[in-house]
């Protein structure tokens, strides 16, 4: 019964969406503080390698995962420098970063003897849950069938959820993203908390690309994100901003990027390109639809500040 | 009572000359010196590669030849991404306005060429990719204009759905770009030789020629036309221009189409100089992202945008030296980036004067991040 198609699909996509989801998180909270950032398939990428790195010299997948996370903040901050400090386009430096990320992470994975590319499956995560409750019918591999990564994005969702739309720190950053001049008449450091917020995507997006080489393929090679990261960014305002919404929407997009294999299995021959591109086309839809109600559907639009760079002097 | 620090930010005048030329000289530089610290730190002599990496990105005819071909449909999109930026329009786009030119011009140049005089197919096939292009920005255009949908996302969004329709074309089908006799390891089908561009200098061919024209022409547009003028008011205030009575929408649907024309023609001759095949593999570097940062750095000048172009792609081709030196050749693409990267943060310096100021506390206010 765990082995039908279904049960193994959604499974599956569970597993594939969780860097979208990591990545797609973090973008949120640095979207939501005013900031674009267009380089998380960059920043997902040196994830990648360097939480490669830290899983093969450690033996322990955490090590990488942190490694994955300090290395993409690094490029975050990056950003944030250029976007927040210099206000350079937001766009043309998270475009930079991503031609950054990818030269970087495929330079470095060349590096060390062996180089990565020539490794094979390092050191993994290991089901959370004990065999017996992976088991059971139908939840056990959907609910249960996991490894740690996968419940600590959810717990993340629920804890992005609650800081933005619960607490006084949220509060304040919703501001910035939404009225930076108010919120700095108000006493709140607009900067600051767009530094802040653009490193914390950065970690996310870090933490996603590192999961995604340590446990979803186990190697490095270059490039292997393979348009993840543009996905984690597609996802966010397919989601309204909303972190719920975006991790139940990577979990689908996740699907869509292993189900071709799928229904290969059960007969039926689907272009994988046509289910590839569809996360791209129903983000179109999307936007386009709630332009066109602007009124009943504008708690899903974009922070008004969005890619906006805040210079005090001209408030 | 300690002193704090306050970091000072002052708009500076018009720069002379000296400085806007030193200043991205200068950034050009310490992207250099940044590579040369991770060479060195990896164990390859900075100094060796860089000289191989001169050499072959500029050193001969062969070598500048090579270099302008890279640059061609990069100047192109740049310009692409330029035109837009004058309205404030974001148009990131071109990386998949570029594939939808490349897949009308090969369709045009496999329908003609080798039956159709030679000129008309080659002709037909540009006119193509730039209404291939024109035409998938078109459909973020509208949206655009009339019902203010965000263009970032979806000129970027379109940019994926080219990319999988492309790859459709020559994975997933055996559609007529696909070359059927080579099943088992997907290709292109090439376009006849009767509808490659014609060469201008060894193998330099005549869309160099086609990509400085169209600098030139865009130069003269936003210069000195009523519609370059327009673009310029609605970048800068769309109260404004509509109180002069102009048709923002409007303006804005022709800006974006104009744009990814522009873009589509770029892809056109990538096929018809090139690659002489829809080639994803070819196709797919990152040609539309790569020419918004070129725009930028050049302040979507378009005759800054060619010789910034033509530095960019100098560096594509240098790759290949190093695999003599067996360094890794992906230390280019890192090298691009970050000369894009700091000639962008070199921008603001170029405008605005950093100082640092020591002040008492009980002054001080809340120091402003830099």
């Amino acid at each position: 019964m765990n082995d039908t198609v279904v049960v193994l699909t959604i499974a599956g996509a569970i597993g594939a969406g969780t860097p979208l989801a990591l990545a797609a998180l973090g973008e949120i909270l640095t979207e939501r503080a005013g900031v674009m950032n267009l380089g998380i398939e960059g920043m997902m990428l040196i994830g990648g390698v360097f939480g490669i790195v830290g899983a093969t010299a450690t033996g322990n997948p955490w090590v990488g995962l942190v490694l994955g996370a300090l290395a993409a903040a690094g490029m975050a901050l990056v950003h944030a420098l250029l976007a927040v400090g210099l206000r350079v386009s937001q766009i043309v430096s998270g475009l930079a970063l991503v031609i950054v990320g990818t030269g970087l992470s495929s330079y470095l994975g060349k590096i060390p003897e062996p180089p990565l590319t020539d490794r094979q499956a390092v050191a993994n995560f290991h089901d959370l849950f004990p065999r017996q409750l992976a088991d059971l019918p139908v939840v056990g591999p959907i609910v249960f069938g996991h490894d740690p990564i996968v419940y600590v994005a959810v717990a993340l969702a629920a804890l992005v959820s609650v800081y933005l739309f619960r607490t006084r720190p949220g509060l304040a950053l919703r501001a910035v993203g939404e009225d930076p001049a108010t919120a700095d008449a108000n006493g709140i450091r607009v900067s600051m908390v767009r530094y802040v917020h653009t490193a914390l995507g950065g970690v996310f997006a870090g933490i996603g690309g590192a999961y995604l080489t340590i446990q979803l393929t186990g190697i490095w090679q270059n490039g292997i994100t393979a348009g993840y990261g543009w996905i984690a960014f597609a996802l966010v305002p397919f989601s309204g901003w909303r972190p719920w919404r975006a991790i139940a929407a990577a979990y689908v997009f996740g699907a869509l990027t292993n189900l071709s294999f799928t229904l290969q299995i059960v007969g039926v021959r689907v272009p994988s390109q046509l289910l590839a591109v569809l996360p791209f086309v129903l983000t179109i839809v999307v936007l386009i639809t709630i332009s066109l109600r602007q009124g009943s559907a504008r708690n899903l639009a974009a922070p008004a500040a969005l890619s906006v760079p805040y210079d005090r002097e001209r408030r | 009572m300690t002193a704090t620090r306050r970091v000072i930010v002052e708009p500076r005048g018009r720069p002379s000359l000296f400085t806007r030329v030193l200043v991205p000289f200068v950034a050009i530089l310490g992207a250099a010196a940044i590579g040369a610290l991770l060479l060195a730190a990896t164990g390859h002599p900075p100094g060796e590669a860089y000289a191989n990496m001169l050499e072959s990105a500029f050193g001969s005819d062969l070598a500048i030849v090579r270099t302008l071909i890279s640059a061609t449909p990069l100047i192109l999109t740049a310009l692409a991404a330029a035109v837009a930026f004058r309205m404030k329009i974001w148009n990131i786009g071109a990386e998949g306005q570029l594939y939808l030119g490349a897949i009308a011009a090969s369709g045009v140049a496999l329908l003609g060429g080798g039956t159709w005089p030679a000129v008309l197919a080659i002709v037909g096939a540009l006119v193509a990719g730039v209404i291939g292009g024109a035409g998938w920005a078109a459909l973020a255009a509208f949206p655009r204009a009339y019902l203010r949908t965000d263009e970032v996302i979806t000129t970027l969004m379109l940019n994926f759905v080219a990319l999988y329709l492309m790859n459709y074309l020559i994975f997933g089908s055996k559609s007529f770009w696909r070359d059927k006799e080579r099943l088992s390891f997907p290709s292109g089908r090439f376009i006849p030789d009767d509808t490659f561009l014609p060469t201008v200098w060894l193998r330099l061919h005549i869309g160099f020629v086609i990509a400085c024209a169209v600098a030139l022409l865009l130069w003269w547009l936003l210069r000195s036309s009523t519609w370059g003028f327009d673009l310029r008011v609605i970048g800068d205030s769309v109260p404004a221009a509509r109180y002069a009575g102009m048709q923002v929408p409007r303006t804005i649907v022709w800006v974006l189409i104009v744009s990814g024309a522009i873009a589509g023609l770029a892809g056109a001759v990538l096929v018809l100089g090139t690659t002489h095949a829809l080639q994803p593999g070819g196709l797919a570097i990152g040609l539309g992202y790569t020419g918004i940062v070129v725009a930028a750095v050049s302040r979507s000048n378009p005759l800054t945008i060619v010789p910034a172009a033509i530095l960019i792609a100098g560096l594509t081709n240098a790759g290949t030296a190093l695999q003599i030196l067996e360094v890794p050749n992906d230390i280019v693409v890192l090298l691009q980036g970050l000369a894009l990267l700091l000639v962008a943060a070199a921008e603001f310096l170029l405008h605005n004067r950093v100082r640092i100021a020591w002040r008492p506390a009980s002054t001080a206010e809340e120091a402003s991040a830099a």
